[in-house]
């Protein structure tokens, strides 16, 4: 598949795992409670119960797609901006002075 | 009668427009002249000739710098409160009976501490830094709403009058209206039962520190999406922004919610409405709903805090952060995840053990993004060139309190452990690893890392280790100690632990209370020093005529603040800056090739 044509390149898509190990466990917990109910039948509770995680894990997943997306656009506008591939290069270049300044004191240096 | 009124009341407007014409002519009060501080009024080379001088200045300042330097007293000021009142209260229990006060004094400061430290100097503290420097890290002019800044500043003193009105009116009314005593959590029904009018003082104002904080993060939010420079976009945007936009979020669905309950709890106080009553809605409701706000409100702490270490620490361990997108990610994943796990707090109340289990299951999801930060925190400082400067110290002190409290949390996520642990010094003691070891301690290394833009000065670098040992020390003595006495049983919000030997040991939690005593004066020194380095550095401290003055430029690591801070330095020697906005200066290390050069510290 041509790299531009994807949603998420592959560092993206490894920068979100961050965000599918806390997916993964509201996965297994909702799998637990499909199967394992310890508390007697109860539609109403078990209903609240799975909205919780369900909600929760729906939330999470579209916030992680769409700010990757938006991430991922946003890189791309930079590096097609000219001179800013290298921006911490450009940051420095744009100091107004690189002359030694006149009677640095003490409290100049680091701590 | 009528006419004494009268006088009375002339003679007051009289004094008044006095008081009034006195400070506007004022000019001649020592002037806040830093050079970063853009301005002081009158004819100076640097100043903005619109900025009025004195005390007019400040009370009708819409400069982001300025409403930041305001935040930032008013936070020291609350933080002074605060500490007041907790020590009182450890003093007090040095020893098991009532010794130097009464039941209801003692509950009067525990609940005056809370409120204090979480709406009147958590919130303000950090808005303090993010009013200062967020607009200079996205280069902006200024904030979206400048004149909404300065209203969302000036609702906070009337709060904290409000807050703490009942300290000032006991004396005076006879205890008529004394202090609330309501805890922070303000659980009904005792909040809706207790007569003191004392409490619907506090409940005002707490509300307005709540439109107060909303106001902000509507700013913040604007700011950050519709102020940036051209340069800067999302995929470069600095991680003490994201994680201000992030808090931003959570304050505009948390606080209204707790705005609206406030109201419902006061209706039930004055208008005999039923939200929380007992036969009515049910006190639970008060919790959820509380607790819908409150956890969130524990991030809304805690975010930034963590932003403000992600900044600063790279810069002293010559290495960008590692990781920079994980903890972006990872703060919106608990943004998100801070709305499913508020009932963690009333495990023990009765709920239904299914959603219960739901709400265990999401509060383990979210121990992971944060530790993930904590991962990437000790690896930015693997093979670096670390300078333990106080800022430095400050960030390192502040994992290891993360490391403590925020294990110590994933135990109480767990329902067993919580039901064991629910209501004794154990929690008191992770939730103060979490605002003292981190937020306090974040804020510190901030003060310490941005006291050269904002003040123009350097502080004094031995008394400002004297204070992080003293205060990492204290820290650690008195937090821990209370997880201790949380294992023997002491349950919290008590001025006396009279025991039965037959329930805990007294001797045993005595001494441990002695400890943490003894922890909390050794913080208490070193806040003193905190305040007398700041304090005497400003007026006698020697001045900073370099715009690195950390050396962040040997290492790359030079950030668009302080280049901000060199330009202006610049522009006060009469010098021609380039105002275009700068990127950061994280230059990539030597042999670092695994992400692109991109501004990620």
């Amino acid at each position: 598949m041509d790299r531009d044509s994807r949603t998420f390149d592959r560092d993206t898509l490894l920068d979100l795992t961050v965000n599918l190990i806390p997916l993964g466990i509201m996965l297994f917990f909702v799998v637990v409670f499909l199967f394992v109910n310890p508390f007697g039948e109860d539609r109403t509770a078990t209903l609240i119960q799975m909205t919780i995680l369900v909600l929760t894990f729906l939330a999470l997943t579209v916030l992680t797609y769409v700010s990757g997306k938006v991430i991922s656009d946003s890189e791309k506008e930079l590096e097609e901006m000219d001179g800013i591939v290298v921006s911490e290069k450009v940051g420095l270049d744009q100091q107004p002075s690189e002359e030694p300044t006149e009677g640095q004191s003490e409290a100049g240096s680091s701590d | 009668m009528a006419g004494e009124q009268l006088a009375l009341t002339v003679l007051m407007g009289v004094l008044l427009v006095g008081v009034f014409s006195l400070v506007s002519r004022y000019g001649d009060i020592r002037s806040y002249t830093p050079i970063g501080g853009q301005g002081t009024g009158g004819a100076t080379s640097h100043g903005h000739a619109e900025k009025p001088s004195g005390l007019i200045r400040w009370f009708t300042t819409v400069d982001h710098k300025d409403i930041g330097i305001l935040y930032g007293l008013f936070g020291t000021i609350a933080f002074v409160w605060g500490g007041a009142a907790v020590m009182l209260m450890r003093l007090e229990l040095l020893a098991p009976g009532y010794d130097i006060m009464q039941a209801q004094f003692y509950n009067s400061l525990l609940t005056s501490h809370g409120i204090t430290m979480l709406f009147l100097f958590g919130t303000p503290i950090i808005a303090a830094f993010s009013n200062y420097f967020v607009p200079l890290l996205i280069g902006a002019d200024d904030m979206a709403f400048p004149r909404i800044n300065a209203i969302a500043f000036w609702l906070l003193p009337p709060a904290a009058l409000l807050i703490w009105a009942g300290f000032f009116t006991a004396p005076l009314t006879g205890n008529e209206i004394a202090p609330a005593q309501t805890s922070w959590t303000m659980y009904t029904p005792l909040s809706a039962e207790q007569v003191n009018p004392g409490v619907d003082l506090m409940l005002l104002g707490l509300h307005l520190s709540g439109v107060s904080a909303t106001m902000g993060a509507i700013n913040f939010i604007a700011t950050i999406f519709t102020e940036r420079g051209d340069r800067v976009n999302w995929a470069n945007l600095d991680i003490f922004s994201w994680t201000v936009l992030t808090q931003s979020a959570l304050i505009l669905f948390a606080f209204p919610l707790l705005g609206s309950a406030l109201v419902m709890l006061m209706l039930d106080r004055n208008f005999a409405t039923t939200f929380f009553a007992v036969d009515g809605g049910s006190p639970i409701l008060w919790q959820h709903l509380f607790w819908f706000f409150g956890h969130p409100e524990v991030y809304i702490l805690v975010l930034p805090p963590m932003g403000l270490v992600s900044w600063i620490l790279p810069k002293f361990a010559g290495r960008k952060l590692f990781g920079f997108k994980f903890v972006v990610y990872s703060t919106l994943a608990i943004g998100v995840l801070s709305f499913g796990v508020w009932a963690h707090h009333m495990f023990s109340t009765g709920i239904d053990p299914r959603i219960r289990a739901s709400f265990m299951a999401v509060s383990l999801a979210i121990a992971i993004p944060s530790a993930v930060k904590t991962f990437n925190w000790i690896t930015t400082l693997w093979n670096g060139k670390i300078r333990l400067t106080a800022p430095m110290l400050f960030c390192i002190g502040f994992i290891s309190n993360f490391v403590i409290g925020g294990i110590t949390g994933v135990f109480l996520a767990s329902i067993p452990v919580d039901l064991v642990l629910h209501d004794t010094y154990y929690v008191v003691g992770h939730f103060h690893y979490i605002v003292m070891g981190m937020l306090a301690f974040a804020a510190f290394a901030a003060i310490y890392y941005w006291y050269p833009i904002v003040t123009g000065k350097m502080y004094q670098r031995s008394l400002a280790k004297a204070h992080f040992w003293l205060s990492m020390v204290g820290t650690n003595i008195t937090f821990f100690a209370f997880l201790v006495l949380g294992y023997l049983g002491m349950p919290r919000r008590y001025a006396s632990y009279e025991f039965d030997a037959a329930f805990a040991p007294l001797v045993q939690v005595t001494n441990f209370h002695q400890i943490a005593t003894a922890g909390a004066l050794i913080l208490t020194v070193g806040q003193l020093i905190w305040l007398w380095n700041l304090i005497s550095s400003y007026y006698e401290g020697p001045t900073v005529q370099d715009g690195d003055p950390w050396d962040l430029k040997d290492e790359g690591m030079f950030g668009r603040e302080f280049q901000w801070f060199e330009a202006q330095l610049a522009r006060a020697d009469g010098g021609e800056v380039d105002d275009e906005v700068a990127t950061d200066g994280g230059a990539p290390q030597e042999g670092d090739q695994t992400e692109p050069s991109r501004d990620d510290s």
